[in-house]
């Protein structure tokens, strides 16, 4: 629940809106009561008049009219005003918790793509009921319990407290309970949801190795389960939903024969007015309009809480580092400096242990290892995704503790290992690099990392769009793409891992070849196993942790 | 796929979905004894003067008829619920069986956003209708005609008011729902883009972070976050009015029979033989809104309906485009069941890249059992989709037999026995580095799993790990390296027999002294197979008994290299 109204805030800027549904609503309300009631007396006066034509027909029936009209269009309006209102706030809240996912990342692992997907679309959408459900029909509700109270008290007063009491079960008693009741198993139902969504993704990207592993019905089988298991978490929650509709009615119904019970009582004793009893008895009646709406809300309302925390699970916690340092000065020409850097996701596991090493400006590094040394470990640590657990890195003069992220990354563009080509335009997935580049500068990166025929021979050209994961290229080509993005970004520090992955040999050597050319007036560092070329680099060896050779050449 | 999924096959009744469109019914002809209950307890007390202790068993019946209806309205719900759910879970079973059907290379054709976001968002669209359009239909249909008989005994001409309007007011809601169908289309379609999108960047968060690009993203994702709130909104005004015009018709029959009857009270208007009562008139008030309520109900959830058809629309654009061959199950061949390697023998074989370029034409050689063979090429030139055609992903021209037979009219599940591949991108699902192994052979125990960790050398890294091989690893193994990746990804294999080994790129991304030992074992496993490798790696090429260059569509035999000695650690 705490979770759930620490999205009030986002609600905020519309609340004006917000404030015109709920005077609209309670219009409504308020006219649907009247009219039947109205009818009611206006009939039975009617049926029991004596005086013919000298009845006054008009005041009453001008009235039915005035009321059904105005009923029509302030519901038409309130619906109008209470989705717009929601709407809008949904949508801004969907970009806010974009960034938050981007400022959050590197995400945790163990929240697959799948679900991070159901976050944003599904997840976000539940939480309409914030207003739509809870706060609008909650307020009026509250509105006219107490009015009809208020009525009741003055017109037939045995009545009033059973129906001030019957309306508090079932606007309030009523939809807080299955909210606590269904808590558990709204959190059940997003999970589901979430993890069907996770193995379906799973399953469509690797969809071939499932083909050739023969495990394609196994898999149809356990997505079958993930469905399976989401209905019946969704039908024990709707039947809870259902179960309190029923005793909202059932209140509904007590009260209305209780009413009525009274009424006869008080009719044939005397104290009421015919017509009184028969319009009163239909307005009574005409007011559970609003319990019905709050409890189909309240069975929503628990799949909304479970929503929300999955959201504050995702949004939550302070970004790191995040533009808490003064603007500093990033000098070019100072280098990279590790001093006696320690890192591992646990300290008694370390990663790298000690690591030292200078790289001065406009120089060209290769840095070598067997697999698993920590090369990448490297990479991460210099664009802040890691933070060491000893020593320091010195970023163009500057310890990188005071550097904020964003000018570390104008400083230093990396080309990680698992760098993505997304499903777009190869114009869009270069232009990561450099938004401002025109076209000359495309070609000419491509060119450089010798794909500029291959995307010339593509129709469409720069136009044309890439497959999803880059499937319409090979994995050399996709490998390139990433690389001419690092290459075309502004940054004096270009960092590589792995670049010539997918390469064959040939263009892999020459690649290395070209890179002090590519690079050249920038400071570059090259993730490698490869073999590199004699000239133009400085090796570092990492092994186990540390620095174990600064040789110039080859290993 | 159009033909199997219709709105109409999927409320295909079940004796629960009988049930659940039958019970409201019997709850609403249930209004008809409640009114005239009411009725008849408002007449009694205000016209007759009766007391409460004489009017007793009325007041009992209209209670226990109060209860019967709320116990109806509880079993329909559960019942459609449960209808409703079944329906759904069925949907997306077949969704996954018709996409399984389908080649792999389609499936890497889409956006993976996109399908899961049909398989998911888009079935769960159909709950409305499925729950509540469906049953209100019945009651739309049946109600206002049992009321209007109901009420022909008490007065003819309301009886016959009744029986004029209800059936025109579902005609102008058509008119005004008449583009409700394109605006849900609309909505259908932002909403895929949008989850595709989010699924398509989330993929590279971290990149796109490292570039600065975090802000053009947000904006790009607020601007299509706008785009699915506008469409949503034309769905949403479109409901709105047509429920409003309904709104309106239905109160101007409401008021018109509170006018007659009142009319008729007052002595001014004159259609009937005998007096009205109170009973009677407040009889036909009450019953007026609940010929127009089943109708009301019907335009509330008409929406559902359209959200229905389009979502089954869209469902059916993401799965039904059949640009791409669908997989017809091949009238399934035996293969011979091969002990040792197969015999494969290529004949004027040609394969098509995705973008319908010739990647291999007119390709012929053949492999005897337990040959070894290697691949090489420039990057791009199209080894990889050789690899996946031979592997029977991929459509080809000209004959290919393996042992004998036609690949393409062996059934995939033979196929897949007698070859066993790991590709270049292999897939690492969240699971433990063990589950992912065991994706080679679901009935490996712990030992033969280990024995597969350690000849694909995974238990190197592994070993280093807490948790060992029962290390989690994320969706995309996020936390492994490329080459741990592909190291695991060899890992199932070493469960599997294959006759034909087919090898992307097998040591890419690894170091000499990781390489080395991870070919030591992959030539222990394949003796006695065949085997075709991929690779840029002139350390791989080495170990092979032939080697042949792709080159512009051509398969050109060339020397296996020799490499210096200092690079073999130790002789296979």
């Amino acid at each position: 629940m705490k979770a759930l109204l620490s999205f009030f805030p986002a609600f905020r800027p519309v609340r004006g809106l917000f404030l015109l549904t709920i005077v609209l609503t309670t219009v409504t309300v308020a006219a649907g009561i009247g009219l039947l009631g109205l009818s009611g007396w206006f009939l039975t006066a009617a049926a029991l008049s004596t005086a013919g034509a000298a009845f006054n027909l008009f005041g009453p029936s001008a009235g039915v009219r005035g009321l059904s009209f105005v009923r029509i269009l302030s519901r038409y309006f309130e619906k109008l005003t209470g989705h717009s209102a929601t709407l809008r706030a949904l949508s801004d809240l969907r970009r806010w918790l974009f960034g938050r996912m981007f400022a959050r990342s590197p995400l945790p692992v163990s929240i697959g793509r799948g679900d991070l997907v159901s976050r944003l679309m599904a997840d976000l959408d539940a939480l309409d009921t914030v207003f739509l459900v809870a706060l609008g029909p909650i307020a009026v509700a509250v509105i006219t319990g107490i009015g009809m109270s208020v009525l009741l008290a003055l017109v037939l007063p045995v009545a009033a407290p059973l129906y001030a009491i019957g309306f508090l079960v079932a606007t309030v008693l009523v939809p807080v309970a299955l909210v606590q009741v269904s808590r558990k198993l709204g959190n059940q139902a997003a999970e589901a949801g979430a993890q069907l969504r996770t193995g379906i993704l799973e399953s469509l990207d690797g969809h071939r190795d499932l083909a050739l592993f023969g495990a394609l019905d196994a898999t149809t089988d356990r997505i079958g389960v993930q469905a399976e298991r989401l209905s019946m978490v969704k039908q024990k929650l709707g039947r809870l939903g259902s179960l309190a509709a029923a005793a909202v009615q059932m209140t509904s119904a007590i009260i209305v024969v209780g009413t009525l019970a009274a009424g006869i009582d008080a009719v044939s004793n005397g104290r009421m007015d015919g017509p009184v009893l028969v319009g009163l008895v239909l307005a009574v009646m005409a007011s559970f309009e609003v319990s019905a709406v709050l409890v189909r809300s309240a069975s929503r309302l628990a799949g909304s809480i479970a929503a929300a925390e999955r959201l504050v699970d995702v949004a939550g916690g302070a970004a790191p580092v995040d533009g808490v340092a003064p603007e500093v000065s990033l000098r070019a020409n100072a280098g990279l400096v590790f001093r006696a850097v320690d890192f591992g996701y646990d300290a008694r596991a370390k990663v790298l242990n000690g690591v030292d090493f200078a790289i001065a400006e406009g120089e060209c590094v290769a840095l070598r290892g067997p697999s698993g040394a920590g090369k990448s470990t490297v990479a991460q640590l210099l664009v802040g995704l890691l933070q060491p657990l000893a020593g320091t890195i010195h970023v163009g003069g500057v310890d990188m503790a005071q550097i904020p992220l964003d000018a570390l990354r104008r400083h230093i563009a990396l080309m990680t290992q698992d760098a993505p080509v997304f499903h777009d335009t190869v114009r869009n997935n270069l232009l990561i690099g450099r938004p401002d580049a025109d076209d000359t500068a495309l070609w000419a990166v491509l060119d450089a990392v010798r794909l500029g025929e291959a995307i010339r021979s593509l129709p469409g050209g720069l136009d044309a769009t890439l497959g999803e994961g880059g499937q319409s290229l090979s994995g050399g080509q996709a490998r390139r793409i990433c690389l001419a993005r690092t290459l075309l970004s502004p940054a004096p520090v270009v960092v590589l891992d792995e670049p010539t992955t997918g390469l064959d040999p040939q263009a892999e050597a020459a690649f290395l070849a070209d890179v002090p050319r590519l690079t050249a007036g920038r400071t570059a560092l090259v993730i490698t196993h490869a073999d590199v070329p004699a000239t133009g680099f400085r090796v570092l060896t990492l092994r186990a942790g540390h620095i174990v050779d600064q040789a110039a050449g080859t290993a | 796929m159009s033909s199997l999924l219709t709105l109409r096959n999927l409320s295909a009744p079940t004796t629960t979905g009988r049930m659940a469109m039958a019970l409201p019914l019997v709850s609403g002809l249930l209004l008809i004894p409640q009114a005239w209950l009411l009725a008849h307890l408002l007449q009694g007390t205000v016209v007759d003067g009766l007391s409460v202790s004489l009017l007793g068993a009325p007041l009992v019946y209209l209670a226990l008829l109060m209860v019967a209806r709320v116990a109806l309205g509880f079993g329909a719900d559960v019942l459609a619920l449960a209808s409703a759910e079944q329906a759904k879970s069925r949907l997306r079973r077949t969704l996954v069986e018709t996409l399984f059907r389908k080649a792999p290379i389609w499936t890497a054709s889409r956006s993976s956003g996109a399908l899961s976001a049909a398989m998911v968002d888009q079935v769960e669209a159909l709950d409305g209708y499925l729950t509540r359009y469906m049953p209100a239909m019945v009651q739309a249909a049946l109600l206002p005609i049992a009321i209007a008989v109901a009420v022909l005994p008490v007065d003819w001409f309301v009886a016959l008011l009744f029986a004029i309007t209800a059936p025109l007011i579902p005609v102008f809601m058509a008119l005004v729902g008449w583009g409700a169908e394109a605006a849900n289309r609309r909505q259908a379609t932002a909403q895929g883009q949008l989850s595709g999108y989010f699924a398509d960047r989330l993929r590279g968060l971290v990149t796109l972070k490292l570039f600065g690009r975090d802000a053009a993203e947000i904006e790009q994702a607020g601007a299509a976050s706008e785009a699915l709130r506008h469409s949503t909104m034309g769905v949403m005004r479109i409901a709105f009015l047509s429920s409003a015009v309904l709104e309106f018709f239905a109160a101007l029959g409401v008021a018109g029979v509170a006018l007659y009857v009142g009319l008729s009270y007052l002595g001014l208007v004159n259609l009937r033989f005998e007096p009205f009562s109170l009973q009677a008139g407040l009889f036909c008030l009450l019953m007026a809104p609940e010929v127009y309520q089943p109708l009301r109900l019907l335009a509330a959830h008409y929406h559902d309906r359209a959200t229905a058809k389009a979502a089954v629309a869209e469902i059916a654009t993401q799965f039904g485009s059949a640009s791409v061959e669908d997989d017809q199950i091949p009238s399934a061949i035996a293969v011979p069941a091969t002990a040792a390697g197969a015999r494969l023998v290529l004949h004027d074989l040609c394969v098509d890249a995705p973008d319908n370029r010739p990647v291999v034409c007119k390709a012929s050689f053949s492999l005897k059992p337990g040959e070894h063979i290697a691949i090489v090429g420039p990057s791009g030139c199209g080894k990889s989709t050789l690899l996946e055609a031979i592997a029977g992903l991929r459509p080809y021209r000209g004959s290919l037999l393996l042992d004998d037979c036609e690949l393409d009219q062996i059934a995939p599940s033979q196929l897949h026995e007698v070859i066993g591949m790991v590709g270049q991108r292999p897939l690492i699902f969240a699971g433990t580095i063990a589950d992912n192994i065991g994706l080679g052979d679901r009935t490996a125990d712990a030992a033969r799993l280990q024995e597969a960790a350690r000849r694909a050398q995974v238990s190197r890294f592994a070993g280093q790990l807490p948790l060992g091989l029962n290390t989690p690893l994320g969706e995309t193994g996020l936390g492994l390296s490329g080459g741990e990746r592909q190291r695991v990804a060899l890992a199932r294999l070493y469960l599997r027999t294959p006759g034909l080994i087919l090898l992307d790129e097998p040591t890419a991304h690894l170091d000499v002294d990781t390489e080395q030992a991870v070919l030591d074992e992959l030539m222990g496993f394949a003796r006695q197979r065949t085997m075709i490798v991929v690779t840029h790696a002139d350390a791989v090429a080495a170990r092979m008994n032939r080697c042949f260059r792709l080159v512009d569509g051509q398969l050109l035999p060339m020397p296996v290299p020799k490499l210096p000695p200092a690079g073999r650690r130790s002789a296979a």
